[in-house]
Parts: structure tokens; C-alpha cells; sequence
């Protein structure tokens, strides 16, 4: 009956198939190009993480730069005058179950028009956001959504993550970057390690390790392990968000401290190191230009904030966007008057250094 | 086994089953090539896969039915609806063209209950491998078949 009729439509249509000779070839150029395009992605974003997004301490390496004063610190016409947003997203999973990732550490770096430092806010992956093709979930579980089953794509999941952050905020992502457990490490270890100041003691909860208060310089192993710490922190996710902040920080002066900037062979190593774990997002703005923004800024220490949260309604474990400053917040950083905001909320700044 | 290996045995059978899935050589091709761009990529993980061939059968498969996901299908829509131009290969005989409508009704059906029917009248596999193609329970499977052959059968009353 129809069963049969099905099975001889598919014998009967099994001549149209074309021929596999060209498609093979097909296949590998595109397999080709998307693999040399993936180390270049790769490249690009190391340069990114590590100095670009983070606004690294060029300054320093430009000593004939005026010193401060209105008089003197007149805007060269070819730099972009307006303000630029950097999503870096820490995911991890690495290793043990490749198909879950969740980015726990979702950073945004904003560097004012002015130039004047860069703000590093972080947004707590609890909080409640509404994903494109799903209902209100926690922020960190974008990534997943994103980067998908069987073989998770870390492109895909920085997409669907930036798509959430802007909808979220309000505010465009200039570019971005994805690090793995991974590509920490080897970042931390291409420059030797990154001094990091805990304001109090953080035990392991994985190594057992204990990270003592105060200033420590770290391997990238170690940089890892601290960056994973939640659950023996008083302030759970918050408190490894604040951790990330000064982690981020080190890394800035660590790289600028080396000169690795203006030294060729340095950079180049830096460059090739993360590999694997780490993808990039350079579509909106281009690396050379983000570069040419950095000598711009007048500080390189960054401002440690987290995007206020209330309780959780319900029985649920979702945050929401605390009622009274979160508005205001998102509205500071959407017009730019985030150094406004500080000032009239200074205990909402993360001591960092 | 190598990528160059498992594409000499198993490139065609890939072909011919996307076929019978898009119902349309171009885009058969399009699905095979994005999925095989992967599985090269990816060669390393594939083959690790007990089965190599089940594995590269699921990608293709999620790869069609989730088309919002893939990138294959905005290729396939920049140039509109399957081309007529290239007819199916059949005998010229009226009753060939009467047997063909079955073919244009496959395309109505969503594209999983298609993809089922493919696996049990094409590729002849067992309930329990369609519901690992498809990733769904072997229940699902069923009711999704016999789902499928109801909308086909309306269609013959009508015809």
C-alpha cells in the first residue's frame, strides 16, 4: 500500500543523486578556508583578550604622550569619539563534559568616550534574561543555547550570548571574546603569570589550594583554579565575578609591565598562545582599529562594578534587575555618564587592586 | 579510519539519503557539503564515535531539521524554490507522474516526520536506530511515522 508506494518513490528518485566527485572538492576547499579563518579568529583574538578589550596599559608605552591638561589632551581627529563595549565571556566545561558549557563569567568592558578608563562590569550569570527561542533563563545558559548539540560551537555561543547582553543593556558590542579554562591558562603563562590581590583568603574547592589575602603572582594553572572558585566564597558568584575583575586587572599591568606591546617577538608568542581555547569576535570593530583607540586612555586601572540585582522572586533561583538602581545603571552605561554613577555610588565599586 | 577513507565509502550513501530527505539534488548537496565541512573539521571527534557513519548520519539529519540553526538553508532560500529544471529521472508514462505525487506530498510533511520516514522506508533501519538518528524516544518515532502516513493517506482520498 502507501508503505509500498513510499518505498519505491525513493528507488525510483535514487538517480537524481548527483555525483560525489565535485562535492568532495567542494568540501575541502570550504573545510580549508574555514580552517585557515579559524586560526586567523584565533590570532586576532588573543590580541583582543589580552590587550585590546582590557585596555591595556599603552599609554606607558608611549612616553611622548602629553600629559594631562585640558590644553594638551585635544582628540586627534582619526580616533572614533565614541564610547566602545567588549563582551568577554568565561566559559567552562572544558575537558569534562564538552557538550555542556555555561559562561559563568560574562564581563563587559566599557571604555568611555572620553577616553578617560576603562569600567569593567560584570554581569551575574543568575541573572534572569529572555532568550531568543526560549522563556526567561539564567544569563550563563545563553551560551548553551547558543553554542548547541552534538559538538558545541563556541561562535555560536558567544553569538546568542551577545545578542541576550545587548537586548539586555541597551548598548552595542563593539567586539568580543570567548576564553576557556584552557586558553587562561595559557595566556597567564605567556606572560608569565598575573599578579592578583585578594582582599581576603579563598580556599579550592577543586585543589584544595588556598589562596592567601593580599598580593600573589599566579600561574596559569593557579589562575584557572582561582577563577573556578564559588562555592567557599561568602558571596558565592558575585565574589568569583570580583575575582575575575582582579584577575583581569593583573593581566592588564602584567602586560604592560613586559613591554609586550612594542616587542615583536613577545607579542607574536602571545599572540599564538591561547590556541584552541579561545574564540573571537572582530566583525564590528576591527582589531587594528580597537588598538588605535587604547593609546586614548588616560588611566589603564580599571573601574570593578557588577550589574546591581535584587533577590530572587519565587522559589526560583532567577535574578532580576534590582528595582532601584538597575534602571539607572543601565541608563549611566547606555548615556555614557558611568564615572557620574561612581561617584554617587562608591560603594558599589569592587576594590580590584 | 581517516576522513579520506570514511568519505570514499560513505560520501554517495550520504548524498542519496539527503536526497531523499531534501528532496532536491542542490540542496541535498548543500546539507551534505555543510555537514561533511564539519565532520572534517571535526575528523578527531567523529571518529572516536562507536560508529562513525550513525554519528555523521545524526549531524546531517539535526542539520536539516533544525533548520533555523544551520547555515545550509539561508544558502537554499537565496535561491528560492527547488529547481524545476531539473526533473526527477522517471519513465515518461503517465502512471509514472500519478506515483510521483506521493514525492511533491513527502515535501508538506515537517521535516522530522519526513526524516523518519526516510530512515524506515529508505535506509531500513530499525525503530530504535531512527530514534538515535533523531534523538527522541523509540515511541516518538512511531507515532511520528504513523502521523506522517495519515497526512499521506488524506492526500490520496483527495487525489
Amino acid at each position: 500500500m502507501i508503505e509500498d508506494d513510499l518505498r519505491a518513490a525513493f528507488v525510483r528518485h535514487e538517480p537524481m543523486t548527483p555525483s560525489t566527485g565535485p562535492l568532495r572538492a567542494a568540501i575541502d576547499r570550504v573545510a580549508a578556508t574555514r580552517r585557515r579563518r579559524r586560526q586567523r579568529f584565533q590570532a586576532a583574538g588573543v590580541t583582543l583578550a589580552v590587550l585590546a578589550a582590557l585596555g591595556v596599559g599603552v599609554p606607558q608605552l608611549r612616553p611622548n604622550r602629553p600629559v594631562d591638561g585640558p590644553a594638551l589632551s585635544g582628540q586627534p581627529a582619526d580616533v572614533p569619539s565614541e564610547a566602545l563595549n567588549v563582551l568577554l565571556l568565561g566559559v567552562d566545561g572544558f575537558g569534562e563534559q564538552p557538550s555542556y558549557r555555561l559562561a559563568d563569567s560574562v564581563l563587559l568592558v566599557h571604555i568611555p568616550a572620553d577616553r578617560s578608563r576603562p569600567y569593567l562590569i560584570s554581569l551575574p550569570r543568575d541573572l534572569g534574561v529572555s532568550i531568543p527561542g526560549r522563556e526567561v533563563e539564567k544569563l550563563n545558559s545563553a551560551f548553551f543555547t547558543g553554542a548547541g548539540e552534538p559538538r558545541p560551537d563556541l561562535d555560536a555561543g558567544y553569538d546568542l550570548t551577545r545578542r541576550v547582553v545587548a537586548d539586555l543593556t541597551g548598548v552595542r558590542v563593539d567586539a568580543g571574546a570567548v576564553l576557556t579554562f584552557a586558553g587562561l591558562r595559557r595566556i597567564t603563562d605567556a606572560v608569565d603569570g598575573v599578579e592578583v590581590c585578594l582582599p581576603k583568603e579563598v580556599r579550592s574547592w577543586h585543589t584544595r589550594r588556598t589562596f592567601p589575602a593580599g598580593c600573589q603572582r599566579l600561574d596559569g594553572a593557579a589562575s584557572v583554579d582561582l577563577l573556578r572558585q564559588r562555592r567557599y566564597l561568602p558571596d558565592g558568584a558575585f565574589d568569583r565575578d570580583r575575582n575575575a575583575q582582579r584577575y583581569v586587572t593583573g593581566l592588564i599591568r602584567a602586560v604592560s609591565a613586559k613591554d609586550v606591546l612594542s616587542n615583536p617577538v613577545r607579542l607574536a608568542a602571545l599572540l599564538s598562545a591561547p590556541g584552541k581555547g579561545l574564540a573571537v569576535d572582530d566583525d564590528g570593530l576591527p582589531l587594528t582599529k580597537l588598538v588605535a583607540v587604547l593609546p586614548e586612555l588616560d588611566s589603564v586601572d580599571p573601574v570593578g562594578l557588577s550589574l546591581p540585582v535584587g533577590e530572587p522572586v519565587d522559589d526560583r533561583t532567577l535574578l532580576p534587575l534590582d528595582p532601584k538602581l538597575g534602571r539607572a545603571f543601565l541608563d549611566a552605561l547606555r548615556e555614557d555618564r558611568l564615572a557620574q554613577w561612581v561617584e554617587q555610588h562608591p560603594e558599589r565599586v569592587n576594590r580590584v587592586r | 579510519m581517516t576522513y579520506e577513507e570514511f568519505a570514499d565509502t560513505r560520501l554517495a550513501p550520504l548524498l542519496r539519503y539527503a536526497v531523499m530527505l531534501t528532496g532536491d539534488p542542490h540542496q541535498a548537496q548543500d546539507l551534505v557539503q555543510e555537514t561533511m565541512v564539519r565532520v572534517q573539521l571535526n575528523w578527531r571527534r567523529v571518529a572516536c564515535a562507536d560508529s562513525p557513519e550513525r554519528y555523521v548520519r545524526r549531524m546531517l539529519t539535526n542539520q536539516y531539521v533544525d533548520w533555523r540553526r544551520g547555515s545550509w538553508v539561508r544558502r537554499v532560500l537565496l535561491r528560492g524554490e527547488p529547481d524545476a529544471s531539473v526533473p526527477a529521472l522517471t519513465d515518461h508514462a503517465q502512471s509514472a507522474v500519478d506515483r510521483d505525487q506521493i514525492w511533491s506530498w513527502l515535501s508538506r510533511l515537517p521535516r522530522r516526520q519526513r526524516a523518519a520516514l526516510v530512515l524506515r522506508y529508505y535506509e531500513d533501519l530499525p525503530d530504535v536506530e531512527i530514534a538515535d538518528v533523531l534523538g527522541c524516544a523509540v515511541g516518538t518515532v512511531r507515532s511520528s511515522i504513523s502521523r506522517a502516513l495519515a497526512t499521506l493517506r488524506a492526500e490520496y482520498v483527495e487525489a
